[in-house]
């Protein structure tokens, strides 16, 4: 049995004590997100991917604004070819997107639009060769693209995955439900894929053919590919970087998590470092930090990523998700549960620091910018909490259309994007 | 005294060396080999071997082989088009890569008129012929709509459904009579269903007298047996009785006849059968067709399904509550003229949410474009019905 801390009276010294803490503990996430964007292609600035860099939800640099509505504060609004839940990404000068459009949703949009202005750069259209059903609240854009700063990876639900270049130049595809015929379901897929030191990570969890696969990032050629258990999990792969054992070098591992557990594999080979079994949700995807991964499990449980020990090293039922995904910085954890309350706990015991309610329902994950949670619910309300001692909504902002995509974040803007639009918040 | 002057500097040195490294480096030598092709039959070639791709092998080759093609001159696009007609699905993202960056680049000077009697064409390969409307449109909008007007029963269903959207909106502001017209016209080409429900939708308010499960040609009446046991998906992949005669139709004695009253001819099996859990049943239905050969059995159910045709197996999937939806599986069968026998497996797991209740399918049989071509005349073993 797992062992729930209890709330101590020495709650209140031991918040002050880790707001001081967290500053120093933000500092080193930031340098360390740098230099390991650095080190990928990417600009520290950029959000090359589903949550941000590394997918941790944290977006680096100034503070966002913090009010804007349809007609203040919106740099440029895009209409989109077609509909998408999949989230935007910013890389180097282009916001890259993805839709799709047509009777059967079986055309596949990849979009690049001029970060300042909002133009159209380029603009690929491609045929879905697998199946184009979803539920209505998802669509067959519902994973968001990733890059590199050299390329560009597109997924769908069709599980059709296009490789494309800076300038729109199809690399490579893999059109992977001709290649396992039983993969997909029509719910809809959506879990992004992930680039890491080179492999493109898909994970396509489903009743059918259900696997995970390394793909090489230049070539499309598969690296590696292992069978997983035949059961829907919408969550996405996560980069984490393992210390090798007994040395300082670190690994670059793939976290796989679906309703049986955990898997965590190494990203170039697919060579199993460690499994968790335990009850974990389908939809939302564990956050990590450090050497903890944060997971979405009978509420939330601390997990080590170095290990993956059976036992976890705490878990809340208090901090609950709902569909979207936790989010954890500095000494902090927070998540929105299906009520539409806010939570923030504690990162190193999981207690329970403060809640605030918002308005659901909430498919897009809150992500961090600056010091304030930014979560935007289906409706388009833009919460902006704060996240120092009691969290406490500072703004609500609206916009018009269906919004289940989680946000982009890139030096002070915002990028917004609903079911058929794309718009940028201007920085503050 | 070189080195003296040339050590300050040797930081500059080195980093101009580097640059000049990464320059060479970063071009694929495979980019510098990416001609334009010297004539429209090479042309066309390389479109066909672009159309044959297939797996993950060779793609940087064929990357720089839609380079070649995006530099196509206009003249040359219409009859790179015809490259379609072979392509693999691996293909014809790759052709369509390489010629939407062609009319990108061509602007202005995209070939309309070539274009246009193109998709004009219906003997050419629908898919190419959609892509060279899409083209059109996005130059000259009114030319696009002007070439619908033809196309109304064209091969392609994207052209057709643009075709009944525009005959449709062309009568929004004329008389009844003009709107029913056009609606019932509408309704006989349509191929897609939330079109042809919203084509219903409108004639039924209007006073016509029909449903959209007759519409769209549901098979309704069914003869359903007991229920088998699943549980633990066990029942799916185990031969019961009814499917146990290879190429024959099961013994329907005694079952209960069911006829659906749905509007999308669902065949709920926790009414017909029992609500149960971690169980499954049989339906057999039998269905007239007036020519013998090919056609499409397109079936939807939360469930696990297998379906057979006059006893030999057509389709199944092992999928449970994983969404449902008309047309939901398709595959094509062999049928006879007149009776034939259709036998649909549906089995329910035993998970416990709420939203996994459902235990339904429903099934109709139709050609390529949607339109149903079975009828029913009389239900197997009707003489038994309880």
């Amino acid at each position: 049995m797992w062992v729930i801390p209890m709330r101590s009276k020495k709650i209140v010294r031991r918040k002050k004590r880790a707001i001081t803490s967290m500053r120093f503990t933000s500092i080193r996430w930031i340098v360390f997100a740098s230099v390991a964007c650095l080190a990928w292609g990417v600009a520290a600035s950029d959000w090359p991917e589903f949550r941000g860099s590394l997918g941790r939800g944290v977006a680096q640099g100034d503070a966002i604004r913090m009010r804007w509505s349809e007609s203040d504060g919106i740099a440029w609004k895009a209409a989109l070819p077609g509909r998408g839940a999949s989230s935007p990404i910013v890389v180097g000068d282009l916001v890259v997107v993805t839709a799709s459009s047509g009777a059967r949703q079986d055309r596949l949009h990849i979009l690049a639009l001029d970060k300042s202005t909002g133009h159209i750069r380029w603009h690929r259209t491609f045929w879905a060769t697998g199946r184009t059903l979803c539920h209505p609240t998802s669509a067959v854009a519902a994973g968001t693209p990733a890059s590199d700063g050299t390329r560009i990876v597109a997924i769908y639900s069709s599980c059709d995955l296009f490789a494309v270049d800076m300038a729109g130049r199809l690399l490579w595809q893999r059109n992977l439900a001709v290649e396992h015929p039983r993969s997909g379901n029509d719910v809809g897929m959506a879990a992004s894929p992930r680039i890491i030191d080179g492999t493109v990570v898909v994970q396509i969890d489903c009743q059918g053919d259900a696997f995970a696969a390394g793909i090489d990032a230049v070539t499309g050629e598969d690296r590696w590919s292992v069978s997983r258990e035949k059961i829907a999990s919408w969550s996405s792969p996560l980069a984490i970087s393992v210390p090798q054992r007994g040395g300082r070098e670190k690994s670059e591992c793939v976290l796989l998590q679906n309703p049986s557990g955990l898997e965590l594999r190494q990203a170039a080979d697919g060579q199993l470092v460690w499994s968790w079994k335990g009850v974990c949700e389908s939809i939302p995807m564990a956050a990590a930090m450090g050497n903890s991964l944060y997971v979405p499990h009978e509420g939330i449980a601390a997990v080590t990523a170095a290990t993956g020990d059976t036992k976890p090293v705490w878990r809340s039922t208090k901090l609950s998700c709902g569909i979207a995904s936790p989010l954890a910085w500095g000494d902090w954890v927070a998540c929105i549960n299906r009520a539409g309350v806010l939570s923030i706990g504690n990162a190193s015991d999981g207690l329970l620091r403060g809640q605030v309610r918002l308005t659901g329902p909430f498919w897009a994950s809150p992500i961090l910018a600056g010091t304030t949670i930014l979560a935007v619910n289906q409706s388009g309300k833009a919460f902006v909490v704060s996240t120092d001692d009691e969290p406490k909504i500072l703004a609500e902002n609206e916009l018009p259309g269906t919004f289940t995509a989680t946000p982009a974040v890139a030096d002070g803007s915002v990028y917004l994007r609903s079911e058929t639009a794309l718009w940028k918040v201007s920085p503050q | 005294m070189q080195s003296t002057m040339i050590l300050p500097r040797l930081p500059v040195v080195i980093s101009l060396g580097f640059a000049i490294a990464c320059g060479v480096l970063v071009v694929p030598a495979s980019r510098a080999e990416s001609l334009p092709p010297q004539s429209v039959r090479e042309a066309v070639a390389i479109c066909c071997e672009l159309a044959h791709a297939a797996g993950s092998d060779r793609q940087s080759k064929l990357a720089v082989m839609t380079d070649s093609i995006s530099s196509l001159p206009a003249a040359w696009i219409v009859p790179c088009l015809s490259a379609f007609a072979a392509a693999t699905p691996a293909g014809s993202n790759w052709l369509r890569s390489g010629l939407d960056r062609a009319v990108d680049r061509l602007g202005d000077s995209v070939p309309v008129d070539e274009l246009a009697a193109f998709v004009g064409d219906a003997t050419q390969t629908p898919r190419a012929r959609s892509l060279a409307f899409v083209w059109i449109k996005a130059w000259d909008g009114a030319r696009a709509a002007a070439l619908l007007d033809s196309m109304i029963d064209d091969p392609s269903l994207d052209l057709r459904r643009e075709a009944v959207e525009k005959l449709l909106m062309s009568v929004a502001q004329a008389s009844e009579a003009t709107q029913r017209d056009a609606y019932r016209r509408g309704l006989a080409s349509a191929s897609d269903v939330d079109q042809i429900e919203r084509i219903v939708a409108w004639l039924s308010e209007h006073g016509e007298q029909m449903d959209v499960a007759t519409v769209l040609g549901f098979v309704r009446n069914w003869r359903v047996s007991k229920a088998f046991d699943n549980a633990q998906g066990v029942g799916f992949a185990k031969a019961y009785p009814p499917e146990a005669k290879d190429g024959c139709a099961a013994d329907t004695t005694g079952w209960k006849t069911v006829e659906s009253a749905d509007k999308h001819g669902g065949i709920d099996l926790n009414a017909a059968v029992e609500l149960k859990k971690g169980v499954l049943a049989y339906a057999v239905a039998t269905v007239e067709m007036p020519h013998a050969g090919p056609a499409e059995v397109r079936i939807g159910s939360p469930c696990a399904v297998a379906v057979w045709v006059n006893g030999k197996p057509v389709m199944a999937h092992e999928i449970y509550h994983s969404s449902e939806a008309i047309d939901q599986y398709v595959a094509t069968a062999d049928f006879q003229t007149g009776g034939n026998t259709v036998m649909v497996k549906c089995c329910q797991n035993e998970q416990t949410d709420p939203w996994a209740v459902d235990w339904k399918f429903q099934l109709r049989i139709c050609n390529a474009f949607g339109k149903p071509l079975a009828t029913q005349k009389k239900n197997v073993g009707d003489s038994d019905a309880e």
